[in-house]
């Protein structure tokens, strides 16, 4: 057991008492590790994000981290219309580390400059969040995560709606991450992408199965995930699922 | 022509209304810009509207207006909490119901008595009859109302930003949503002499709504929204002394004007 | 004691009468469709037109018909900018048109007992033709009612599927809102620009408290607001006030204790 990575045992809970999102998850991430997430919507993949963040309000089992983790959200959940510019994101990262009677130093400052670039949003550093496009958007996320300097990383969907540019540019990102020994959280619906990092971890209300992409991404488990009749396009792309039943959302 | 501005300030009177508005437009700029990022407009129409019997009680009793304000946005806001907390209804509607509720009740403390208090001051505001003692404590709030912003900067734009992401950022949503009220409350506590209960909200909303409009930038909008805080409060006590019309009405209207012509600007046509 | 025999009592009892009609009827709508802040809004943004037509002595209905005209379309347009809001439009245009009115009113009237009876309502100003033209919106909101019922409940529901449903949701809209409008027009008289709410909104509510089915909603509404009503007429008369005030305090009064007497009927049962 590396004590320097993610180790869950056992973990339940929801929103509310005696309903639970999430039963019974245990699995182990090391440090350099990539997890894929797999689920349906509403299967728990957020929820146990939540959880790990600390935020879900009923807990009930072990997580041990070696640090709070850093989140990046889906960018549906950060507002347009608010006057803040893409280095103004960035620069929150930092906010956690920054007492509130001083200014945020000028150490972060330039590290949240090298981020951007790091990012390839140098050109757009000093432009209105709102006004940038869904892959530009979803890098500044990802900038400020790294500038929290978490060794956990929890990214929601980074890649979905995301153009090719800055999926290529996050994927390689991924791995200067991993090289750098941090462990990252992906939640997606791309099972082709999952198949490709290290461990994968298969989510619907309950934990389904954990390992490496070989042994889980089976036609049954990916359809005890999913819970329905799953289109797996040619060359084992996006899951897509064509429910029989009602699920429960 | 540099007279005709400067000629209602030779009055001590109109002279202290204006260090008033001055000392409010550092409250009311900046509180106006949060109240609009995080949506909260029609809670400062709320508190302000419903703290009418404090003020009514504390003018029939003879005591401070601070006292009545202070005792109206309590009473105001625990009953808005409260009525807020009801899920059939909605957090708008149980609202309503308490301000009218509040509206009404003060009306009828204020028109009943034999000899009743002077509320059309209590409503629209008492500008030129601020002493010094008045501005003392409206410095007092204001500045505090001011230093709180700027010390809560950060977290208030985190939290408005992104309150999804903000506990795993060190910045707790709810708590500083809590924090703009009471910052909102102490606002509509300073701002009441002066305007009175119904316009004290065009302070706070209308040089904001005019920043939101021209400006692009957080830091920007603050400070652009105090300085035409200050221009519309003058203006406003300007042409109140040469037309001869109430002095808190005028500010609120010229504030109100302030906006709607910044509104008019194309967006983006100034930057920063 | 109330004087039955007198013709300013007897109007008053009546119009109270006649408003429970649409105060049911569309406070039932205001209530789904959250549209409390609309209606607090579009009686007050008639004052300015009120102190108008007293100056010029045209009729008041008229005048007010078309402040509450301009303020919906200004809403409307303000409302879609993005960056202020709908909930912030309104009260900027909300305190605009107060600031507009007490600066008129500096002109037209002596006293501010006038601007009282504006704001918070009179018994004794009710005509005739009030009680008349009041008769003539709650006939009017009944048969809007029975034609619009199914496009106000499909749009409220689901707006964007409304259209393909065959339903043509911004007429229907707008006659909403116009039925709105037209009913804080003639409530004016009795119960003032700011309290238009307590006949609208208040009974509406609290029959929302012990209901959720929108036709027993109306009705009950009515009922409570009929009741409500005459007995506002009694309190007024005795403490020589508006009716919208002493409507407001009965109003508020029964809205608490309905809430708090089915909070605890709630908890006595335990949720399952």
């Amino acid at each position: 057991m590396n004590s320097a990575g993610v180790v869950v045992r056992g973990l339940s809970g929801g929103y509310t008492p005696g309903r639970d999102a999430l039963r019974d998850v245990s699995f182990t991430a090391d440090p350099g590790q990539i997890v894929g997430v797999l689920g349906p919507n509403g299967g728990g993949k957020t929820t146990l994000f939540r959880a790990l963040l600390g935020e879900l309000p009923v807990r009930r089992g072990e997580v041990e981290l070696p640090g709070p983790p850093a989140y990046v959200p889906q960018t549906e959940g950060a507002r347009l219309d608010f006057p803040v510019s893409a280095f103004d994101v960035v620069l929150m990262g930092a906010y956690a580390r920054t007492p509130w009677f001083r200014r945020v130093a000028a150490g972060d400052r330039a590290a949240a400059r090298r981020t951007l670039e790091r990012t390839g949003l140098a050109d757009v550093a000093d432009m209105s969040f709102g006004v940038l496009s869904g892959g530009q958007r979803q890098r500044v996320l990802i900038a400020r995560a790294l500038l929290q300097d978490a060794p956990v990383l929890l990214l929601d969907e980074p890649l979905s709606g995301v153009d090719s540019v800055s999926a290529a540019r996050i994927e390689s990102l991924f791995a200067e991450l991993r090289a750098e020994g941090r462990t990252l959280l992906v939640a997606t619906h791309d099972v082709r992408q999952a198949g490709e990092w290290d461990r994968v971890l298969c989510l619907h209300g309950r934990q389904v199965d954990f390992g490496r992409p070989a042994a889980v991404l089976s036609p049954e488990t990916l359809r005890e995930t999913y819970g329905a009749e799953l289109i797996v396009l040619e060359g084992g792309g996006r899951a897509v699922g064509v429910g029989h039943h009602g699920h429960a959302h | 022509m540099l007279g005709w501005l400067t000629d209602p300030f030779a009055s001590p009177i109109v002279g202290r209304a204006l260090l008033e508005l001055l000392i409010l437009s550092l409250a009311c700029g900046p509180l106006g810009v949060w109240v609009l990022l995080y949506r909260d407009a029609y809670a400062a129409e709320s508190i302000s509207h419903g703290m009418l019997p404090g003020l009514v009680l504390a003018a029939l009793a003879g005591a401070p207006l601070l006292l009545g304000a202070v005792g109206g946005v309590l009473v105001a806001a625990a009953g808005i909490a409260l009525v807020a907390r009801d899920q059939r209804l909605g957090a708008d509607l149980g609202v309503a119901v308490c301000v009218s509720t509040l509206l009404g009740l003060g009306g009828l403390l204020a028109l009943s008595p034999e000899s009743p208090p002077r509320l059309g001051e209590l409503l629209f505001g008492d500008l030129l009859g601020v002493s010094g003692g008045d501005l003392a404590v409206a410095g007092a709030l204001a500045g505090g109302v001011a230093l709180a912003l700027l010390a809560g900067h950060r977290s208030l734009a985190l939290a408005g930003f992104d309150r999804g992401s903000a506990p795993s950022l060190g910045v707790q949503p709810l708590r500083w949503e809590l924090v703009l009220l009471v910052i909102l409350a102490v606002t509509t506590v300073a701002a009441v002499q002066g305007l009175g209960n119904l316009l004290l909200v065009a302070l706070v909303l209308a040089p904001a709504t005019a920043a939101r409009s021209l400006a692009r930038r957080l830091p920007v909008m603050l400070a652009l929204s105090v300085l035409l805080a200050a221009v519309a409060g003058t203006a406003g006590l300007v042409l109140s002394f040469h037309l001869e019309v109430a002095a808190g009405a005028s500010v609120a209207l010229c504030a109100v004007t302030v906006a709607l012509l910044a509104l008019l600007v194309p967006a983006g046509r100034l930057t920063h | 004691m109330l004087d039955l025999s007198a013709p300013y009592v007897q109007r008053a009892l009546l119009e109270m009468l006649l408003l429970a009609v649409p105060a049911g009827v569309l406070g039932g709508w205001i209530v789904l469709r959250r549209l409390a802040f609309f209606a607090h809004a579009v009686g007050s943004v008639s004052f300015p037109a009120l102190v108008l037509a007293s100056a010029w002595g045209i009729a008041p209905q008229l005048a007010a018909l078309a402040a509450a005209l301009g303020f919906g379309v200004a809403q409307e347009r303000l409302g879609r900018v993005q960056r202020i809001g709908a909930d912030a439009a309104t009260a900027l245009l909300l305190v605009g048109a107060l600031a507009a009115g007490v600066v008129l009113a500096s002109d037209v009237f002596e006293s501010g007992t006038e601007v009282d009876t504006l704001l918070f309502g009179s018994l004794l100003g009710l005509s005739a033709t009030d009680v008349w033209l009041t008769a003539l919106v709650a006939g009017a909101t009944v048969v809007l009612d029975a034609a619009l019922r199914r496009h106000w409940l499909g749009t409220g529901f689901e707006p964007a599927g409304a259209r393909a449903l065959g339903l043509r949701p911004v007429l229907a809209e707008r006659m909403l809102l116009a039925g709105i409008a037209a009913t804080a027009v003639v409530a004016l008289g009795a119960v003032g620009a700011l309290l238009v709410t307590v006949v609208l909104v208040v009974p509406a509510a609290t029959a929302r408290l012990l209901t959720d089915r929108l036709a027993t909603l109306q009705l009950a509404a009515v009922a409570l607001a009929a009741v409500e009503g005459l007995a506002a007429v009694w309190l007024a008369d005795a403490l020589n006030v508006g009716a919208g005030s002493a409507l407001a305090v009965l109003g508020g009064g029964v809205f608490a204790i309905v809430a708090g007497a089915t909070a605890l009927r709630a908890r006595a049962v335990p949720a399952s």
